[in-house]
């Protein structure tokens, strides 16, 4: 009770409490005087031995006051106050520092925002996203990748656990699919989920209702469709007559009864427009559909759990493996797997888990941290560039008040509290900096986004800003402040009283040294920004898909499922001849193909392929990728046709089987021998036979069959060096559902209308599911990550190459100031403009100079590490190092140049006069 | 042989304050005299390390001060011990005593 009352006593009564001390002080002073004159000291001498004994009575009032309740407070309000004061007095310093910590603290953040939002949290508009787990399964043999899971999977986890109040599932992926209502026909993006998804979830209804846990988990068993909030809004302006009417997806009759909560957009990066139960699954997916509810062996799903109350992850993970570990053992080989992959394959090692939620699948989760790793160190050199060049300023200042710090020692403070009032300035500077980022990380993020190029689905990029966030951007401002100030406090803080208070002389040649140094590091760290830059512009100039063999410009494509419109291999290879005729006649459609899918990093295999006569087909099978396709398709999609013909109107049904090779499959298979006319072999099922079949069966019911190589086309390439073989085969021979239109027509003039039509021409009843043009179709991860990279780099870049030119200018101009009166006397001693503008510049070029080589060397090392093979960053590139020098070069001259030109301003008499 | 005298260590500070005042009040000045004498010289209180132990003590709530006339007249902040303060100095005292017998034991030994 009494420590309080004097804590509140202290900051409350501070005048008084003062008052008090004061009066001790004086009349202790007094007493120990008396004392002495009663033992015959005389009064004069008395009085000096008593200061002399009390040893300075500021001193003693200074310790008492550290030794008060409440001490720490009362500085750290007295610093506070002093330190707005000095910030206030200078406006231009205060404003450019708080912008240049704003700038670096509000990126960072910014990235922070959308890391935390994809990996470390899940998805917004889940109302407690802490209850919601991802279960998944890895297999530590296995390199990152999404290893989805079967239906009957779910079932197992979802009877089996105690530690799961509901356990859900979602298809990653969102099928383009054909929404009509009434006549007009919309392609949209479904998703597939469980029944529970929302309740499990907790994502209420915006209108009707939502997928309840009612619904039948049979195929086909409840026609009905939820809407995005978005797309609600999008398409039907929210009207709320939408909930309940009859609508067709896909040809299918579907109810649409609901949407979805405002704000969430599924569960994963992917944000489908409408979401159809599991049961409906057929609709999007006719292939594979009737079986996915059934086969264990058709793995479609991501899993995810709700944690009951009171359990933690963990607990609920150590269940989940448990779990896994029977499922995997009950699971029955695929037989389809090459023996070389067994053991990445082998059910046994595989590993189930509860893992944190995040939009991002777990499986590739740590490839996307890297890449925003990545992000977090091109923005974090940025803020240590900042914190760089507000350190050589507040170094700057602090030597311009070595005065009155030196007084402040003389009265008694400790170094300790000389310190804390330093820091106190500079924390208070990055706390208006820091709030200021924590602003501008909002519009970075959004920022951020434009950046991203069109994707061929709709994506979920939501970058809540909760209390993660601002902990982080509090945290990182307070840890940059204490950074940045702790060496110019230190060092002003050492300022030695006497010669403090004696002399006016420049500051100490080990104080310039430090400043020195941080504009090296100023430079040095902006060239590895403008480094790294290059590289990625470099690097995604690589993938651009001209260099990776055939040429998406001016090709549109639209996406079919022949299914749907209800035809059979046997109508359907008619109507795929129609629909290229139709689409050919189109105005300004100098090519017209359709293949199984346009060009992309997609792969499709029906089986591997050998040389006839090869002993075991399985034992030397190398992964085959199959392109089915119609004539003119290289044409359509620009790969060069390098020897043989292309595919004919003849090469029909029944007619011999044929097959064009890339050109690095001839070469492996018949190395210089001509490839055309070989025949290749191959032992395939047939489409539902893969399911069921068995491994033994392999050789008994499916029989080889032998195809003979008309042609040759060139390699296609994506970022993927190791590529496996690959054959062009024609689609009226190897007949498949789902096709897609690929027409080459004229520059900048869309055909997504004119393919409508054309297929509305042909069958009316035949949904197209997606038109994109083929440039949108590439967007994929990878060119995503370089394009955002690049972006970003050269974005920091930039910004971090003009707070290098004020740190270069800053420390030059202040040298000129210092050394106005050398420079004076060497102009009256006769040297001319020459040697002055070569004794600053010189200065200035020095450190720019120093600064490159740190910087060009740190860059040698960050391309090092970026070279992967995943993303073909070059290592080492002489013309970005070059151009990284120069740039340099030239900032620098322009730093320096009103600097140079006020030295030779100066006056000899002038400059004798000054100070 | 001229020793100077023996640092205090902060609890042994606060002891020796609780001690001296314990026959009456003194001000800050009479305490440090007070001390020298109790212990026989053994420890000088320097002023730096006085005033913050006193008014440190005084929020603990275990000194009381008033402003009085001082011995010849003037005025002067005295300190008195509070009963908490009393009590305190009882426990510190029978702690002090223990430690004291338990290093003399282990010295011995």
């Amino acid at each position: 009770m009494a420590r309080l009352r004097a804590f509140f006593r202290n900051l409350l009564q501070r005048e008084a409490v003062e008052r008090d001390l004061d009066d001790e002080m004086r009349s202790t002073v007094d007493l120990l005087v008396a004392e002495k004159t009663r033992a015959g000291i005389p009064p004069e001498q008395a009085r000096r031995e008593a200061r002399l004994e009390l040893g300075g009575i500021e001193s003693v009032k200074e310790q008492v006051r550290d030794a008060r309740r409440g001490a720490l407070v009362d500085s750290a309000v007295r610093d506070l106050r002093h330190a707005v004061r000095l910030l206030w007095r200078n406006p231009v310093f205060t404003l450019t520092a708080a912008l240049s910590l704003a700038i670096g603290i509000g990126s960072t953040t910014a990235i922070f925002t959308v890391a935390n939002g994809l990996l470390l949290r899940a998805a917004a508009g889940v109302p407690d996203p802490e209850m919601i787990v991802d279960l998944v399964r890895r297999n530590p043999f296995k390199g990152p990748g999404i290893d989805p899971m079967s239906f009957p999977d779910l079932v197992d986890v979802r009877q089996r656990t105690t530690m799961l109040e509901e356990v859900f599932g979602y298809r990653l992926e969102a099928s383009p699919a054909s929404l009509r209502v009434d006549d007009s026909a919309t392609a949209v993006f479904a998703g597939v989920v469980t029944s529970n998804y929302f309740r499990a979830l907790r994502v209420p209804a915006a209108a009707g209702r939502v997928f309840d846990g009612g619904d039948v988990e049979q195929v086909n068993a409840s026609p009905v469709a939820v809407l995005s909030h978005e797309f609600w809004m999008r398409r039907f302006a929210g009207d709320p007559d939408i909930v309940g009417r009859a609508v067709r997806i896909n040809n299918v009759p579907i109810t649409i009864v609901g949407v979805s909560a405002r704000g969430f957009r599924g569960s994963s990066i992917v944000a489908p427009d409408l979401w159809l139960p599991v049961s409906m699954i057929t609709v999007v997916w006719t292939e594979g559909g009737p079986q996915a509810l059934t086969n264990r062996r058709i793995v479609w799903l991501m899993l995810g759990g709700r944690l009951k109350p009171g359990v933690s992850r963990a607990q609920a993970s150590a269940e989940v493996a448990a779990l896994g570990a029977t499922i995997q053992r009950d699971t029955p080989p695929n037989p389809w797997i090459p023996p070389e992959f067994s053991r990445e394959m082998d059910s046994s090692s595989v590993v189930w888990s509860a893992e944190v939620a995040s939009p991002i699948p777990y499986g590739v989760r740590t490839i996307a941290a890297g890449f925003v790793g990545l992000l977090i160190a091109l923005v974090g050199v940025v803020l240590v560039i900042a914190c760089a060049n507000l350190a050589g300023v507040l170094l700057a200042r602090a030597t311009g008040r070595r005065r009155e710090i030196a007084v402040r020692a003389a009265i008694g403070a400790g170094r300790m509290r000389i310190i804390r009032q330093l820091l106190t300035e500079t924390v208070l500077l990055f706390a208006l900096g820091g709030l200021a980022g924590l602003v501008l990380a909002r519009g970075i993020t959004r920022v951020l986004f434009l950046l991203l190029p069109e994707f061929p689905v709709p994506v979920n990029l939501s970058a809540p800003l909760d209390e993660r966030v601002v902990v982080f951007a509090l945290m990182l401002s307070f840890i940059s402040a204490v950074l940045a100030g702790i060496a110019p406090a230190l060092h002003a803080s050492k300022s030695d009283v006497v010669t403090a208070l004696k002399d006016d002389v420049q500051g100490s040649s080990d104080r310039m040294r430090l400043r020195n140094a941080f504009v090296i590091a100023q430079v040095a760290f902006s060239i590895l920004l403008v480094v790294t830059a290059g590289l990625l512009v470099r690097a995604f100039d690589n993938v651009v898909s001209v260099k990776q063999g055939f040429d998406p410009r001016n090709v549109e494509t639209a996406a079919l499922d022949l299914k749907m419109g209800g035809y059979t291999e046997a109508t359907g290879r008619d109507v795929i001849r129609r629909l290229r005729e139709r689409v050919k006649a189109i105005a300004g459609v100098r090519h017209a193909s359709l293949a199984d899918r346009a060009p992309g990093p997609d792969s499709i295999s029906f089986g591997s392929i050998t040389l006839p006569g090869a002993a075991d087909s399985r034992g030397q099978s190398s992964f085959t990728t199959w392109t089915l396709i119609e004539p003119d398709y290289f044409q359509a999609v620009g790969i060069p046709l390098l020897a043989g013909r292309e595919f004919t109107d003849d090469d029909r049904a029944g007619a011999e089987l044929v097959v064009i090779v890339s050109q690095r499959t001839a070469k492996r298979l018949w190395a210089d021998r001509d490839p055309i006319g070989q025949l290749v072999s191959v032992r395939a099922p047939q489409g539902p036979q893969v399911a069921t079949l068995q491994s033994k069966d392999l050789k008994t019911r499916v029989p080889e069959t032998q195809m003979r190589v008309v042609g040759v086309a060139g390699d296609v390439t994506f970022a993927n060096p190791d590529q496996p073989l690959v054959v062009y085969v024609p689609l009226q021979q190897k007949y498949l559902s789902q096709v897609t239109i690929l027409a080459r027509g004229p520059a900048d003039q869309s055909l997504a209308q004119d393919l409508q039509s054309a297929v509305a021409a042909v069958d009316p009843n035949l949904p197209v599911l997606s038109t994109a043009s083929l440039e949108r179709q590439n967007n994929g991860p990878v060119q995503t990550a370089l394009r955002v990279a690049a972006g970003v780099a050269g974005t920091v870049g930039i910004v971090g190459l003009f707070l290098a030119g004020i740190g270069i200018y800053g420390v030059t101009a202040y040298t000129v100031a210092q050394r106005t009166r050398e420079i004076g006397i060497r102009l009256s001693l006769g040297a001319g403009h020459r040697e002055i503008v070569r004794l600053v510049l010189g200065q200035g070029m020095r450190l720019v100079a120093f600064g490159s080589i740190a910087g060009l060397t740190l860059g040698l090392g960050a391309g090092k590490l970026l070279s992967g093979r995943q993303y073909g960053i070059p290592q080492f590139d002489p013309v970005v190092l070059a151009g990284a020098a120069a740039l340099f070069a030239l900032v620098g001259l322009a730093a320096c140049y009103v600097p140079v030109r006020r030295a030779i301003r100066i006056r000899a008499t002038e400059a004798l006069r000054y100070e | 042989m001229a020793r100077q005298p023996a640092t205090l260590l902060q609890g042994t500070l606060d002891l020796l304050i609780l001690k001296a005042l314990s026959t009456g009040e003194l001000h800050g000045l009479g305490v440090s005299r007070r001390i020298e004498q109790i212990t026989g010289g053994t420890f000088k209180v320097q002023p730096g390390s006085l005033f913050p132990a006193l008014h440190r003590l005084e929020e603990a709530g275990w000194l009381s001060s008033t402003w009085d006339a001082s011995e010849n007249n003037r005025r002067a902040k005295f300190y008195a011990l509070t009963k908490t303060g009393r009590k305190q100095l009882g426990q510190e005292t029978e702690e002090w005593n223990r430690i004291a017998v338990a290093i003399a034991r282990a010295l011995e030994a």
